[in-house]
């Protein structure tokens, strides 16, 4: 089964056109990596395929369940990693945990958490709340929330900004885990460097269309 | 909230303290006009803390039923107002004098009634406004006209209770309670995805 079918996709707000008929496929076991200069719209992509904002014509499908009609069903397959990272300041890093995994339908046990928080390196913040967090340990909380969900789609926006090194690390490991483990990761990214390190596909987002980069050529960046 | 309605129970309770018997015709009003302010000041926050890091996505996301959400936050606004309702109800019977002892049970179930008539349709309201900018003004911009079958039928059981009146005098008030309560809260738990996801 294809995990991400997108055909003919065109999103316009009003009389502007973000991007149009843009059609590719991405099968499970693949990393696609999305680069694209500032307001190409890569993140407006992302965000349709997180079921967050619908496409103006065309269609798309995660895992065979159609992206528009079939939503839910499509959120019980993906995991968004964005910019706002879906915490509660008033929480504790556990205690988001807790609620972001009951969202999903899941329940990890106290032992669970801390054994993903120990690995993203925030295991002694544990119960500090989210406010005092910098940019870094929220994004690092992300990928535990992602560590304890595994979800068949990762879908990854800009998951580079604000990591040290070792969290672009771990980002990485995270994403071969996904891939080995038969998921899927969808990014947006800058981080050309990064991204071709990790990634096995790729598209470059420009003028509303979708250039599509084979693993060769991101290996060779023959492409940029 | 709490700050809120001890103001409006002060002011009322300064403007009658001449005048009694006004006070005791003008009570229900001023219960449920305390009460419903200060419920929408509750309202107008209850989905304030999912506008950190975007919060509200992680929602709209979430593969659980919509309506599963909805109906959590109705049972914590309920809870809410309700309790604000229980801790002021008192200061109205201290500061207006009021002879409440053989109404309390049916007073509760009024309360209990209304609150959750404008818990389900503020609630609704609430995640509507949330991401507008004026959201503020727009809810009891919004909710108040909706909410007015509501607060009259609160009001008229409210002055049949106080006024000791035979449960019969004012039971098709209860009645509209707990009808327009089915009403509000089915329609709003249907809308609630479609508005999560718009």
């Amino acid at each position: 089964m294809i995990a991400i079918q997108v055909t003919s996709l065109s999103k316009a707000y009003g009389f502007y056109r973000i991007f149009e008929d843009l059609s590719f496929d991405i099968h499970p076991g693949e990393c696609f990596a999305l680069f694209g200069p500032n307001g190409a719209g890569k993140t407006t992509l992302l965000r349709i395929l997180a079921t967050l904002q619908t496409p103006s014509s065309g269609q798309f499908t995660i895992f065979g369940q159609d992206g528009v009609a079939q939503k839910d069903a499509v959120r019980e397959t993906i995991m968004l990693i964005a910019h706002g990272s879906h915490l509660y300041d008033e929480l504790s890093a556990t205690e988001n945990l807790q609620f972001a995994l009951g969202l999903r339908g899941q329940s990890p046990s106290q032992p669970q958490m801390k054994r993903a928080l120990d690995r993203t390196g925030i295991g002694a913040f544990a119960d500090l709340k989210i406010r005092q967090f910098s940019a870094g340990m929220k994004k690092r909380l992300d990928l535990a929330k992602a560590i304890l969900a595994q979800p068949q789609l990762l879908l990854l926006d800009e998951p580079y900004n604000a990591l040290d090194y070792s969290g672009v690390a771990l980002t990485n490991q995270l994403i071969l885990e996904t891939l080995e483990r038969g998921g899927t990761v969808f990014m947006t990214t800058h981080d050309r460097d990064k991204a071709t390190q990790i990634a096995t596909r790729g598209g470059i987002l420009q003028g509303g269309h979708l250039q599509l980069i084979s693993s060769e050529q991101l290996t060779t960046n023959a492409i940029f | 909230m709490l700050f809120f309605a001890l103001i409006v129970i002060l002011v009322f309770s300064f403007s009658f303290s001449m005048d009694q018997d006004a006070a005791r015709q003008l009570i229900a009003g001023i219960i449920w006009v305390a009460f419903t302010f200060t419920g929408i000041i509750g309202l107008g926050k209850s989905f304030t803390s999912e506008l950190q890091n975007d919060c509200l996505e992680s929602l709209q996301m979430s593969p659980a039923p919509k309506g599963a959400i909805y109906l959590g936050k109705v049972t914590a606004n309920f809870l809410f107002m309700l309790s604000v309702e229980i801790l002021l109800f008192p200061l109205f019977v201290l500061f207006f004098n009021l002879d409440v002892i053989e109404a309390v049970g049916t007073l509760l179930i009024i309360f209990f009634l209304a609150t959750l008539g404008l818990s389900a349709v503020g609630t609704l309201f609430s995640a509507l406004t949330v991401q507008i900018r004026a959201r503020e003004v727009m809810l009891p911009v919004l909710l108040l006209p909706l909410a007015v079958p509501v607060m009259i039928a609160a009001v008229e059981a409210t002055r049949g209770a106080l006024n000791g009146d035979p449960f019969s005098f004012y039971s098709q008030w209860i009645h509209l309670l707990v009808i327009f309560d089915i009403i509000f809260t089915v329609v709003s738990f249907w809308l609630f995805e479609f508005i999560l996801d718009s």
